[in-house]
């Protein structure tokens, strides 16, 4: 009987199965960590007639110009995010429920084609509504300039407060109406009550939710590049492409995410937090506030965020898309066959966005797994490091994959591998929020069950595990997936010749000055983006 | 041949180093349920967790059916120990229907075969019906009765339970577990059943083990935890004891509520202390009396009166509903139990000369 026994000799129960979990756990928040080390050690090893150069001329300028548009972005979206989510969760204005689809879609717009549209409509000369004035009133248009500070701030704010809405439309909705109850039974005003008792329920989830918009602002290149105001993303751009200028590159890199690494050790410190708190049995919604005689600016104003964010942009891909395939010479040169066609860009932008999803999303679980199923510092730190993405904005993972690439795996280089490697390291913190809370969600209780019943770790793997954390799984690959069919800046600076996408095409299109035939390539992009995205809202409940 | 022995088995937490379960030992004959109560943190899950496999224990050993599963360098993981476990939260499978949860253990059975056994566990649990639907289209009481039939179906030697009943309504879990007990019973399985309520514990379980601070404090037939406590904490737990201090004298214990002409055996002027139920004292209203009426409960065929002694002690005693005496009345008070009642020295149980024979108290075994 004893020697029965000895078979199983194992000295510490389930603690073995960890060290491979452990173990790839480590490689993942290694390959994360891989370009910000790397950034690093380039911008402190710069000459410092480098840093010299930049020091007196442009660093404060960039430095002002990105820490202005971020803290404006951040703080007008986050405002009407908040205050969307309060009128389409808590207040009685009507058709709620298709405000809050339409008020989450234009997520599926990137910001740069937004910019695009925004041009052509608003330029001085040749944008269609100065024309239409022209031609109906006869009146030339006061010289208002659509580029710059403003029209950057303008249009990321429409395109990054959805962001906000639909934490803030979440909390609201998970907020139990025995809270508001209790503070108005001890005497507290509705007024009151919203801002002692409401808002700083909502603030763990709203500060998180504005950190990571800030993160992504900093991140943004193609609208500001468009728009013509100054960065670290564009002036890093520009230091790549026009001067080959790499040492400066890196110097201005490793300012840009040193701001950006202070944000984001900000955003960790919320992060975690709060997360458990479960709708409980008792909760019931809180009763809708009757608007009286605000009910028509809200209502305006709703349906006029709608329309600025989703319906002009919208239509005016259509129409454009319609007029471009209707002229036979563009359509023709759009649409032909082979590698620089049509088809073409919408198979590269499904295939490296789709590698990436994956990729992501295999990379993620034994990260998540190990935090949640062996928590210690140690696996709290490789989560912690597997989030680095955020703080790395593409033009940054661009530069450090360069380097990367060129001098340790030739083998990729100008393949479309790499490309699919920024949007992985890039994007991994997004995958790994997502599984870590799915995994979060599995009692372990079930997996012991599953042990009890007579199954080993895989088959309990294979057979509990993955299956019920699959969702949480998909909707972090879901996530990656969207992203990466919006990324720009990495994309552009990575891909071989040739490699187009449906991003870089709309792209070099509006940069040429073709508005038009930039069109079809940017709505099949939304449509495609729509897909992941309505996955997401239907998961989250927003859609039925 | 016993079906379970533990024997000095230790664990301490790797986390904070404390101790979770220190030098348990007990074995269980085939067919017996030993429920484990306790306070919460009192080890009783830890003591479950390490029979199942779930947690390796640092020090000691366990055999299951005469074959070592832990212990002397020895660990089998739990898919391998031949146990089944119905857990606190029932922990279904979400994604599998009842059918599948319960043909879960069964992957090593042929198919037909597989599917006799999952049809004969649910017919023993009364849910055939519902072979189909998913555990959330479910109700407490027939999740609770899914996860027996899961544990159930792979025959293990030795059925573990942890808290099966706490997240079920109050009268639904005394109707659960007169069937849980039927069922055990007419399987003749062998159980081990972790509780924190006393009351349960004494329903479930052919044997007792109370557990304090990680040891077994005191393990037996029902009858004997409750009416022979070997340590004070016994006694408190097990519920409906005040205590009363006293010191010893030659002729016996003399306290607040006068002379316990009961001897000790421990030497004079040595403080103990005295278990008294409601049912060991007796009182009459008497202005020269030794105490006071502090409050009156209404329990339907008597009145349970708390009494507060001069001294400043608190005892409980009873009274029949057709007397109804006020608060703050002076009653005199004494003991009426005839029987020796339960002395504790440093939370020991003093044995006394005459030793209790509990023999007429224990009915044939149930």
């Amino acid at each position: 009987m004893h020697l029965d026994a000895l078979a199983n000799l194992k000295p510490k129960g389930r603690e073995t199965h960890r060290l491979p979990l452990l173990s790839l756990a480590t490689l993942v928040a290694l390959l994360a960590a891989t370009p910000l080390v790397y950034i690093g050690l380039r911008a402190l090893s710069a000459d410092a007639a480098a840093w010299q150069r930049l020091l007196q001329a442009r660093l404060w300028l960039l430095f002002r110009n990105t820490i202005l548009l971020t803290a404006a972005v951040t703080a007008s979206s986050s405002i009407i995010g908040v205050g969307l989510a309060w009128l389409t969760e808590r207040s009685n204005l009507p058709a709620k429920s298709a405000f809050r689809l339409l008020l989450a879609l234009p997520l599926a717009i990137p910001a740069y084609i937004g910019a695009i549209i925004h041009l052509n409509l608003m330029r001085p000369r040749g944008g269609v509504i100065p024309k239409l004035l022209e031609n109906a009133l006869g009146i030339t248009m006061p010289a208002w300039n659509p580029l710059g500070f403003w029209g950057a701030t303008f249009i990321l704010t429409i395109f990054t407060y959805p962001y906000i809405y639909l934490l803030s439309a979440a909390a609201f909705r998970a907020l139990n109406a025995t809270i508001e109850e209790a503070a108005r039974v001890f005497g507290r005003t509705p007024k009151q009550t919203f801002w002692f008792v409401v808002l700083p329920a909502l603030r763990p989830g709203l500060t998180a939710g504005m950190l990571l918009v800030a993160l992504d602002v900093m991140a943004e290149y193609g609208t500001v590049a468009l728009l013509r105001y100054e960065t670290f993303t564009s002036a890093i751009f520009v230091q790549l492409t026009g001067r080959y200028d790499h040492s400066a590159a890196a110097v201005l890199s490793g300012a840009l995410v040193a701001l950006a690494s202070v944000i984001l050790l900000a955003e960790l410190r919320t992060y975690g937090k709060g997360r458990f708190t479960q709708v409980e049995s008792q909760w019931r919604p809180a009763r809708a506030i009757a608007l009286g005689k605000w009910h028509a600016p809200a209502l305006g104003f709703v349906i006029g965020v709608v329309t600025a964010s989703l319906l002009i942009p919208v239509t005016a891909l259509v129409v454009w898309s319609m007029q471009t395939l209707l002229e036979v010479e563009t359509s023709a040169s759009i649409f032909r066959p082979g590698v620089q066609g049509f088809a073409a860009h919408l198979w590269n932008s499904l295939w490296s966005a789709g590698l990436a999803a994956i990729l992501a999303a295999v990379f993620s679980l034994p990260v998540a797994m190990a935090s949640i199923r062996s928590p210690s510092r140690f696996t709290r730190l490789l989560l912690r490091i597997c989030q680095v993405g955020y703080a790395l904005p593409g033009v940054v993972i661009a530069l450090s994959l360069l380097y990367i690439v060129n001098r340790y795996a030739s083998f990729l280089y100008a393949t479309p591998l790499v490309v699919v490697l920024a949007y992985v390291l890039r994007h991994l913190p997004q995958s790994v929020r997502g599984s870590e809370a799915a995994f979060a969600q599995i009692a372990p209780s079930l997996e012991e069950a599953a042990y009890t019943l007579g199954r080993n770790s895989r088959q309990t793997f294979l057979r509990v595990t993955l299956p019920l954390a699959f969702p949480g799984v998909l909707a972090g690959a879901a996530l990656v997936f969207l992203t990466s069919l919006k990324e720009l800046p990495a994309t552009l600076l990575l891909r071989p010749a040739g490699f187009d996408t449906l991003a870089v095409r709309a792209w070099i299109w509006a940069g040429d000055g073709f508005y038009q035939q930039a069109a079809p390539a940017a709505l099949a992009l939304v449509i495609l983006a729509g897909i992941p995205l309505s996955f997401l809202l239907r998961k989250e409940e927003l859609i039925p | 041949m016993n079906r379970l022995e533990l024997r000095n088995v230790s664990k301490k937490y790797a986390r904070s180093g404390s101790t979770a379960v220190q030098g348990v030992t007990f074995t269980l004959a085939e067919g017996e349920i030993l429920a484990l109560v306790g306070r919460s943190g009192g080890g009783k899950t830890t003591t479950l967790r390490l029979i199942a496999g779930l947690e390796a224990p640092d020090t000691g050993v366990i055999t299951i059916d005469g074959r070592l599963v832990a212990g002397e360098g020895v660990f089998v993981p739990p898919e391998r120990r031949n146990v089944g476990m119905v857990f606190q939260e029932h922990a279904l499978f979400p994604h599998l229907t009842v059918y599948e949860n319960v043909a879960f253990g069964l992957h090593k059975q042929q198919k037909s075969i597989r599917e006799e056994i999952v049809m004969e566990s649910l017919r023993l649990v009364g849910l055939q019906t519902l072979a189909m639907r998913y555990p959330h289209a479910l109700s407490g009481g027939e999740r609770q009765r899914v996860a027996l039939a899961r544990a159930l179906a792979p025959r293990p030697a030795l059925l573990l339970f942890d808290e099966p009943f706490s997240s079920l309504d109050a009268d639904m879990r005394v109707q659960m577990r007169q069937q849980v007990r039927d069922i055990l019973k007419s399987l003749k399985a062998t159980v081990v059943f972790v509780t924190h309520d006393q009351e349960e514990a004494l329903f479930m379980g052919d044997r007792l083990a109370v557990f304090q601070d990680g040891e077994i404090a005191q393990i037996g037939a029902p009858e004997e935890i409750f009416h022979a406590p070997q340590r004070r904490f016994v006694a408190e737990f097990m519920g409906g004891s005040d205590f009363l201090a006293g010191k010893t004298v030659l002729e016996g214990i003399q306290t607040a509520l006068g002379l316990l002409p009961q001897p000790t055996g421990l030497p004079p002027a040595t403080l103990v202390e005295i278990a008294l139920r409601a049912d060991d004292v007796a009182f009459t209203l008497d202005s020269q009396g030794n105490g006071v009426i502090a409050e009156r409960f209404f329990r339907g065929a008597f009145y349970l009166y708390r009494l507060k002694l001069d001294s400043g002690e608190f005892v409980h005693a009873l009274q029949p509903h057709t007397e109804l005496l006020p608060v703050g009345a002076r009653v005199h008070m004494y003991f009426n139990a005839g029987h020796p009642l339960s002395v504790f020295h440093n939370g020991s149980v003093v044995q006394v000369n005459s030793p209790i024979n509990l023999h007429h108290l224990i009915p044939a075994k149930r």
